[in-house]
This record gives C-alpha cells, structure tokens and sequence, in this order.
C-alpha cells in the first residue's frame, strides 16, 4: 500500500514534469517568454491582466507564461507529496529518499532559474541550463518511478538473466543521447543569435549561416539510430516484456526525432515540429534510465 | 483490442489532442502579436528641417517604416542610450529600404544643423536616419499631440520612448527606448510590419 502510493506520486511527479517540459517549449516557440515582464509576479499583481492592454502587455502571451508557472508550481506540489511519503515511509531507502530530496532540490533550482530568465531577459545561455536542468529533473524522477516499480513488481524482475554489454550500451546510448540534445540546444541557441542580429533573414538562410557542426547532429542522429537497433537486437530475447517495449519505444522514437529534425530543415523550422522535436528528446532521457534499471539486479 | 493497443491508443489520443492544443495556442500568440500593433492614431501634419536644410514633413514617412524618437544633442542621460539603440536598429535592418529612423531635437536653439551633423556622424552609419529641427512650439504641438509624449520641461524633459509608425503614416505602437526588451520587442514588430507588407 505504502509503496504502491509512493510509486503512484513519483508517476504523479513525472507525467506533470513532461507535460511541463512541452508547456517550457511551447512559452519558447510561441516568443512568450517575457508574456509577464517580471518574475514571480505577473505584470502588477500575481495573475496576468485580464483587460487588454494595460501597460502594453501581451494578455495572451502572458496567460501562455503563466500556464507554465502555475505548472511548475503544481510539479513542485507533486514532488513535496513524493517528498513526504518517502521521509514517512522510506526514510531508511536511501535508493528513494536521495534522489527524492535531489528532485525538490532541482525543481525549486529550476523554478528560480525560470525567474532569471525574466530578470536577464530571455538569455539564451540560461535558456539552455532552465532545459538541462529539466532534462535532469526527469531523469531524477524517472528512476524513482522504475525503483520504486520493482518494488512492488519484485517476482517479475526475479531471475533476470544480467546483459553486461547491454547495461554498458544503455549508459553510452544515454551519454549520446545528451550529447545530442546539446548539440541542438547549439544550433538553436546559436539561430536565435543569427536572428537577433539579422532580423530580415529567413529561418531557412538564417540556419544556412551557422558553420557546419549543425551537420554533426544530423550524422550522431544516425548513429543513434543504428545504435538502438543494436540495443534491440541485445533484447530480442530478453524475458522482461517490459524491457522489449521500452527498447521498441527508443527506436520508434529515435526514427521519428531524427523525421521531424529533416522536416524542419525542409520546412523552415516550423513551430509546432521544433516543440515536439524538443519533447521527444526529453522522452528518451527519461526512457533509457528506465530501461537500464530494468536490467539492473538490486 | 487487447490491453495494449487500447493504452497505445489512448498514448495517441493524449499526444494528438497536446499537439492541436499547441497548435492553437501558437496561432493565437501569433494573431495577438499582430493584434499588439493595432493602429493607434494617423500621424499629423508637420514640416521640419534636417540639417542639410531640406524640408522633411510627414510626406517623407508614407511607404516606409519609421522610428520615432526626440532628443537633443547635450543631454547626458537617456539620448545616448537611445541614438546607441536607434544606431543597432540601422544596422540590423540596413538591408531593407523599407525601415528609416527621425530623431527630433527638442533643444533646436542649441542644436544647429552643424552640431546635428556631427551627432549624426557619431551614431548613425547609414543616411536612412534623419536629424530634424524646427520651431521648438512646433515640436512641442508635434510630440504632445502627434505622438502622445510628453514634452514639458524642455529639453530635459523630453519622452524617451520611441515610436513606430507603418508605412500608412499610422502610429502603430510605443516603445521604452532605454530598455534592452523594448528595443527587441521593437526589432520583432518591425520584422512583423516588414512580413505583413
């Protein structure tokens, strides 16, 4: 019972956090990071205006940057319940409390470097750590959700044969994987840049002024992809069904990162692809430290 | 349908409704930007000099995109910040002969065509920005009840916004000319302005 609502908080925990990864890049495609000119409040008090127009703020750009406050409150919420019930019942697993506390602690790390965004205006360098972080905070919650998981569902994991070379593909597959994603935080980081200072400059031209290493994302791309066929051929037989699906759902997913990034080369960046192109790399963090537990004798 | 199919399904479902839900949010954020530059009020007539001696009235800002600002040459504070910005903005639009800038001096006793000049050649690198002056009551009239400025206590107390105005000679918005984010969100309605046109 306890850990069955321990392992329900952390699912809790990290649905809200993905969800709020995809509101964090929907503020970002839509340019309504400064919705609300100052951090934490909204305009004059703490809810965006509702009369348009007063001090020349965007109500509909604000409301869009409030929605992903009132989500992160929410997570933070969420992640103090976590908190609670494993101070209350778990107190002397380290496996769960740690990453617990380190959780709350990068929730509330990354909410104030929400509010240094608004203060330094939108830096691109701070945009890049507020993803990072997030990107670690699901990673944090992820692993909770699969220890706490085998707790509960302890005989299903019993007898599972150890893959050494498989364990070893995982942490490398994640280590790329991150690679990866900063390598197009690069590009992007490096876009916005080329259209500050040339603003008359088309997405297509502007991504044809960045130097070449925009070309490396594309090639690593393709290596992950052949990289998880080769973690899907290592679970073929694996006895854990769980562990096939989640080693499926890597690939399908690599493929369709890899689809939509072409996309957006071909169809000058359009929005909504960056927001899912975005999302989907944040899945595949999470997945892979699932998968790699599952393999993982306790 | 077995268990799965029906999760995976529902998977889909969630995805696609998060993707339309996007979709019409990203379209009213684009709609509410255009709508932020909502015609204000027509420019007025006026005639004034820049310091070649020539007449630059409010025929010169029809087909074009113009930034407004009032300065004047000795002040110390909030002009230099803005020429420097209005200087960014000339370079960063230096490929379109849609955008021009007119900076109008509210201290025209001091201010002479040769001390114009020469502030000119300190900021501006292009001849797409004209230095204007006048009667210092014409300006007063123009900045009051043209652009909505305030225009008290001259020349200190001159307005340090900027003003964009279409290439319909309509005032299209206001911009704090000091602040980093309002210079910015200046730099995205020109480009708005420019892709509407």
């Amino acid at each position: 019972m306890k850990k069955k609502l321990f392992f329900q908080s952390a699912v809790t925990a990290t649905i809200l956090s993905y969800l709020l990864i995809f509101i964090g890049g929907l503020v970002r495609v839509s340019g309504a990071g400064m919705g609300c000119p100052n951090w934490p409040k909204c305009g004059e008090g703490w809810m965006p205006p509702t009369n348009i127009d007063i001090n020349q703020i965007n109500t509909t750009l604000a409301w869009i940057e409030f929605t992903n406050r009132m989500f992160g409150v929410i997570l933070g919420i969420s992640i103090i319940i976590l908190n609670v019930l494993a101070v209350f019942y778990f107190r002397k697993n380290s496996n769960l409390l740690f990453p617990s506390i380190l959780s709350l602690i990068f929730v509330i790390v990354n909410g104030v470097l929400g509010g240094a965004l608004v203060w330094f205006e939108l830096n691109p360098y701070i945009k890049t750590v507020h993803m990072l972080f997030a990107l670690i905070l699901v990673s944090i919650l992820s692993y909770i959700c699969i220890k706490s998981y085998k707790m509960i569902n302890a005989t299903l994991f019993k007898g599972l044969k150890k893959n050494p070379i498989l364990s070893k593909s995982l942490i490398f597959l994640w280590v790329l994987i991150v690679i990866e994603i900063l390598l197009g935080t690069g590009i992007r980081t490096n876009l916005e840049l080329v259209s500050i200072e040339n603003p008359l400059l088309s997405k297509g031209e502007q991504l044809n002024a960045l130097s070449s290493y925009k070309y490396l994302h594309s090639l690593l791309g393709f290596g992950l992809l052949f990289f998880s066929i080769y973690i899907n051929y290592h679970l073929r037989n694996n006895s854990l069904l769980l562990a096939k699906q989640l080693g499926y759902f890597i690939l399908a997913m690599v493929a369709l990162q890899i689809f939509l990034g072409e996309l957006m080369i071909f169809f000058d960046l359009p929005q909504l692809t960056r927001l899912f192109h975005t999302w989907g790399s944040s899945w595949l963090v999470g997945v892979i430290i699932i998968l790699y537990n599952c393999m993982k004798n306790e | 349908m077995n268990e799965l199919n029906k999760k995976l399904l529902i998977i889909f479902l969630l995805i696609f409704s998060l993707g339309m839900t996007a979709l019409f949010v990203l379209r009213e954020a684009t709609e509410s930007k255009i709508q932020s530059l909502n015609v204000i009020s027509n420019v007025p007539n006026f005639e004034l000099m820049n310091f070649n001696g020539e007449i630059f009235s409010d025929n010169n800002l029809n087909e074009k995109i113009t930034i407004i600002s009032f300065i004047f040459t000795r002040c110390e504070g909030a002009c230099p910040i803005m020429s420097k910005n209005f200087s960014i903005l000339q370079t960063r639009f230096a490929n379109s002969d849609l955008v021009q800038f007119v900076s109008i001096t509210v201290d025209p006793k001091y201010d002479s065509d040769s001390i114009l000049k020469s502030f000119s050649n300190q900021y501006s690198n292009n001849d797409n920005w004209y230095f204007l002056r006048g009667d210092i009551l014409d300006i007063i009239a123009l900045s009051e009840n043209g652009f909505f400025l305030s225009a008290s206590l001259l020349p200190g107390g001159h307005s340090t916004r900027f003003v964009l105005v279409d290439q319909k000679k309509q005032i299209r918005k206001f911009y704090e000319g000091t602040v980093d984010a309002n210079v910015m969100e200046l730099q995205n309605d020109i480009v708005t302005l420019i892709n509407q046109s």
